[in-house]
This record gives structure tokens, C-alpha cells and sequence, in this order.
């Protein structure tokens, strides 16, 4: 594994002067290296190159969120090692991570009601709380109307896009999303998959849960987790094969036209 | 939604009231002061009214904003802390630990060897409660299983209370002491009392600048992580605070329920979540409950300061749960 030298790699963090905007860089964003959380996932070896759209597909309990929760250094591999950007997990502080990568749980709960701009202005803690692009981050979710409703009493898909929102604020070039399209409506899984491709172009990553398999097979890249292990790496075409979906998903595949969905 | 009209007013309008009720409790007790009087015991240009004044009325109104503050702020650091905004330490047993400390080291005879030996005692005592309701509670858990440790605990240290208390009828006045550390009150304080309680200031100056993550660290510890906050420390450093605060206010004033669950609700439903507002807000807010709650067993006469407390505290908590459900 290549370590970062102080100053011939690009810092992970963007330069002040260049916030809002997520800095291109050529190493792997993100690269786990024999990951293990005993019963959760063993041995997972990864590496995300940046500005990829990458789909994290698997059966229920197949290890998905706990690698998500590795990835993003909330949870402790006891083997193994993280890194962002090349640089070790344990050289990055606690407030420049908030900088680096941010991660969107599955489910939120919010005991207390903050306005749903506060929320999204979370994001921008790590960054002093600057405010810096939350109300774009407010709107590109479709949020404005929602803007100062108490988050404790929104809908699911609605509290998801607040979640969304805030890691967009945050500008963090590693976005790591667990299943952010399960409680979403046709509409906004479009926006929130067009919202994921641009991160990418702008040399940001995206790595995401999800469960939709024909959706999975449109991203840049796709990881599949069974039982724990990973199980295939690669495009959607080469990965996604009658044989490996009747393997790890129990499910037969049959290409059928059938209904399409797309923004207008 | 949050009014945003309160938001400017509300600092304001709780430092005033505030000040009114410190000035009231100057003035009101067995022996009535005039405004004119009270201004003239201040100045110490009459001798009687300097007395009352000086050596009884304002030591029992700082320990009583002290107090207050500390149970307050400490029950709006450990909502944020376990996620749930019926966490208190009256309801946690913080506040029995705190007791249980100080009755131990009291029945030990320990307190007449130094001044601070009995809020460490407190401490000591608070801190074994913490432990304990995080062991029993994790994080952001659920209502019920926070508030079924909390019973489990209060009735274990309460009986550790009474046990030695009521195995020292020769040594003390039993009724008196069982009454005074289980009920608290605020008769009879003295500067000693103020300088006592003098840590809750620092803790409240350590405290002030936490709001900010504390906010973050209310909607998900794994999500405050990842937006950069450093969860682990500021656990701790929660932790140690609102353990410290309301063992100290029970080292000075006995348990005193319900005020770290009243006054932090109240603030909130007035000024939104936000821990920014909340932390000084709720600083003045509990010294001024608690004088008010002060003048009534004042007022009222033979009354105790936590059976006040109690009476405002009880039917506002059942109206929580009513609405929480």
C-alpha cells in the first residue's frame, strides 16, 4: 500500500479556497486492505478508485452496512487497514474526517427537533460552520419547502434526503451512502442517482447499499458482499451474471423489457 | 416550528427574571425587608438588616442559583448524551449516588477533616451511578429501558441512604438528616455552602463551549462521528461534567429532583434544540426554578425544597409521557 509523503500527495481535504468544489486527486479514494469485524465481514480487500459510482450489492445481512461503517472509520476492523485518499485512517483526525469522508446510515432516528436546515448545516461543522453551500444542498435535495419543519417530524424518504443533504454539505470527496434509495419515491431516486453521477464527474466517489439490482447494474462500478466476503468486483456487465445472481442472490435473471423510469 | 420571535427575547427575559426573583428572595423570609431596607443592609448601613442580609439571604441565594444551574445544565448534557429528552439526573440516580456518597462520608464522621471531602464523596458517588446507567442503558437507547435503570438505581442508592442513616440514630438527628439529604433543602446555607458549590461554575465555564457538538452528538453519535466530531472525547467529557454538577449541587443542597427535567423540556419547547442557546440559557433558567421553588417553601413555610420541586416536577413529567407516547 502506497503511504502519502507530506507534500508530493494531494491532501485529501480541498484547500480552503477551492470548498464547495470536490477536488479531482489520482490516488484510490478509498482502499480497505484484509477489513475484519468478527461475524460481520472478514477479510474484505477493496480499493475505489476516485470519481467512481459504486454500487455495494448482497443479500440481507450480507455484511453490507458493516463495511460501509469500516469504510467511514466508525467502526474498528480488528484486522486490517483502512485508508483514504492513501493516507492510514488512524493519521486522520477526528474533525479533518468530517472533511474527508461522510457516511448516510440506512436509518435515522432524531429524538430532538431540529430545523431541517440545521440539520443540513451539520454538515459543515467540520468546516467551522461556515454554512457554506447548505441552502444548494437544501435545494438540490427538494428541501426548500421543508427548510424549518422539525426533522422529528418528517416522513422516511423525507428524513433521508435531509440525511443526503447534510453529507452533500459537507463536501467531502468520499461519500458513503448505506442503502440511501430504499425509502425514496420513483422521483427522487432518479435525482438522488443523477445527483451521485455528478459527485463522480466532479472527481468525488460514491460508494452505496442498495438492493436494486437493475439500478446496480447502471453504475460505474459494482462490489458484491456475501456472507461477509467479497464475493466479485467489477463492472456491472462483467459481475452481474446469471450464475453469480442465482448464487448469491437465489435469483434467476432473464433480460425482459419492461417498465423505465427516467427524469423528465 | 420554532417561533423565531423567542429567540432574541429569551435570554433577556430569563436573565430579568432572574434578577427579580434574586431580589425577592432577599427581601422575603421570617424577617420581611423593605426595598429601602434591603438596599441598606446591602450597603451594611443598618446593622440588623446587613446581618440577614449578608450572612443568611444571599449565601442561601447563590447556593440556591447554583444549585439550580448545575442540576439544569446537567440534565441537558446527559439528554443529548443518551439521546432521550427524559434523561435527568433525579430519574437516572445520579442524584441518589451523589447522596449515597455524601451519607456515607457524613456517617463517617469524615466531613469534619476537610471542607471538600464531602462534594469529592458526592462525586464518588455520582460517578458509580454513571457507570452504572451506561452499563445498564447504552446510548441512544430506548425510553423505557433508561428509565427502568434509573428506578433500579435510585431505589439501590436510597437504600444505601437510609440504611446508614438509620444506623446512625446516637451520632446524628435521624429525621432531620434522612429528611435533608432525600428531600433536599436550602435552609441554614452558609458561605461554606458557596464555596463548596464554587466547582459548578467552573463546570458550567468547561461546559459553554460544547453546545455545538453537543448538537450533533443529539441526533447520532456514529453520525456526529462521521461529520468530525471526536465522539469518544466528548463523551467523556460530558459525562465528567454532568456527573460533576449535579454532585456537587447534591453535596450542598441534598437530592433535588426533577429540575434537570423541567427546565432543559421548558427551554426547548421555547427556544428549539439548539445546544448553542440551551447551555447558557439553561444555566439562568434552573438558578431562577430553583429560587422560585426556594421562595415558595419560603412563602408556604416548612416545606421542603425538593417536595416543591416534586409537586411543580411529577405532573409535568407524567404530561411528558402522555406526549412522548
Amino acid at each position: 500500500m502506497r503511504r502519502a509523503q507530506p507534500g508530493s500527495a494531494p491532501s485529501a481535504v480541498p484547500a480552503p479556497e477551492e470548498r464547495g468544489k470536490i477536488a479531482p486527486f489520482p490516488q484510490k479514494a478509498l482502499a480497505l486492505h484484509g477489513a475484519t469485524v468478527p461475524g460481520r465481514i472478514a477479510d474484505v480487500s477493496l480499493e475505489i478508485p476516485a470519481g467512481m459510482l459504486v454500487g455495494l450489492v448482497g443479500p440481507n445481512g450480507a455484511g453490507k452496512s458493516t463495511l460501509l461503517q469500516v469504510a467511514a472509520g466508525l467502526l474498528p476492523a480488528t484486522g486490517g487497514t483502512v485508508s483514504w485518499s492513501g493516507r492510514p485512517l488512524d493519521e486522520v483526525v477526528a474533525q479533518e474526517r468530517g472533511r474527508c469522508a461522510t457516511w448516510v446510515p440506512q436509518e435515522a432516528h432524531f429524538e430532538f427537533g431540529f430545523s431541517v436546515r440545521s440539520v443540513v448545516a451539520q454538515g459543515r461543522f467540520a468546516h467551522g460552520d461556515d454554512e457554506f453551500g447548505v441552502d444548494a444542498a437544501l435545494a438540490r435535495l427538494d428541501l426548500v419547502q421543508l427548510a424549518h419543519r422539525p426533522v422529528n417530524r418528517l416522513s422516511g424518504g423525507e428524513r433521508q434526503r435531509v440525511l443526503l443533504a447534510r453529507a452533500l454539505a459537507t463536501a467531502a470527496p468520499l461519500q458513503l451512502w448505506d442503502e440511501p434509495l430504499a425509502p425514496l419515491d420513483p422521483r427522487h431516486v432518479l435525482e438522488v442517482l443523477k445527483l451521485a453521477r455528478e459527485l463522480a464527474t466532479k472527481g468525488g466517489s460514491v460508494l452505496m447499499s442498495l438492493h436494486d439490482l437493475r439500478v446496480a447494474s447502471r453504475l460505474d462500478l459494482i462490489v458484491v458482499l456475501h456472507d461477509g466476503r467479497l464475493r466479485a468486483v467489477g463492472r456491472p456487465e462483467e459481475v452481474l451474471t446469471a450464475e453469480l445472481l442465482a448464487d448469491v442472490f437465489g435469483v434467476r435473471a432473464r433480460m425482459a423489457p419492461g417498465l423505465t423510469l427516467d427524469l423528465p | 416550528m420554532i417561533p423565531s420571535r423567542y429567540l432574541s427575547w429569551a435570554m433577556p427575559a430569563t436573565l430579568f427574571v432572574l434578577l427579580v426573583l434574586a431580589a425577592l428572595s432577599l427581601m422575603i423570609g421570617d424577617m420581611a425587608l423593605s426595598p429601602a431596607r434591603l438596599w441598606q443592609g446591602l450597603l451594611r448601613q443598618e446593622e440588623m438588616a446587613a446581618l440577614v442580609v449578608w450572612q443568611i439571604r444571599v449565601p442561601r441565594m447563590i447556593v440556591a442559583m447554583l444549585v439550580g444551574a448545575a442540576l439544569s445544565a446537567s440534565g441537558l448534557v446527559m439528554q443529548a448524551y443518551f439521546r432521550n429528552s427524559l434523561a435527568s439526573p433525579g430519574l437516572l440516580g445520579v442524584s441518589s449516588g451523589g447522596a449515597a456518597g455524601a451519607v456515607v462520608v457524613l456517617a463517617c464522621g469524615l466531613t469534619a477533616y476537610s471542607l471538600w471531602i464531602l462534594p469529592l464523596a458526592a462525586v464518588a458517588g455520582a460517578f458509580v451511578a454513571t457507570l452504572a446507567v451506561i452499563a445498564l442503558a447504552r446510548h441512544g437507547t430506548g425510553t423505557e429501558r433508561l428509565l427502568l435503570a434509573g428506578i433500579a438505581l435510585n431505589a439501590l442508592l436510597g437504600a444505601v441512604t437510609s440504611f446508614v442513616l438509620s444506623r446512625q440514630t446516637a451520632v446524628f438527628n435521624r429525621q432531620t438528616q434522612i429528611l435533608y439529604w432525600l428531600l433536599g433543602g436550602l435552609e441554614d446555607r452558609t458561605w461554606e455552602h458557596v464555596l463548596m458549590g464554587a466547582p459548578i461554575v467552573l463546570a458550567a465555564a468547561l461546559l459553554w463551549p460544547l453546545g455545538r457538538p453537543m448538537d450533533l452528538l443529539s441526533l447520532g453519535a456514529a453520525e456526529a462521528q462521521s461529520l468530525g466530531v471526536d465522539v469518544r472525547a466528548l463523551r467523556r467529557r460530558l459525562l465528567a461534567l454532568s456527573t460533576v454538577l449535579t454532585a456537587v449541587a447534591t453535596a450542598v443542597a441534598g437530592t433535588v429532583g426533577f429540575v434537570g427535567l423541567i427546565v432543559p423540556h421548558v427551554l426547548r419547547l421555547l427556544v428549539g434544540p439548539e445546544h448553542r442557546r440551551l447551555v447558557p440559557l439553561s444555566l439562568l433558567g434552573g438558578s431562577a426554578f430553583v429560587l422560585a421553588c426556594d421562595l415558595i417553601t419560603r412563602c408556604v413555610g416548612d416545606i421542603r425544597l425538593g417536595i416543591v420541586t416534586a409537586l411543580v416536577g411529577g405532573p409535568f413529567f407524567l404530561w411528558l409521557l402522555r406526549r412522548q407516547t
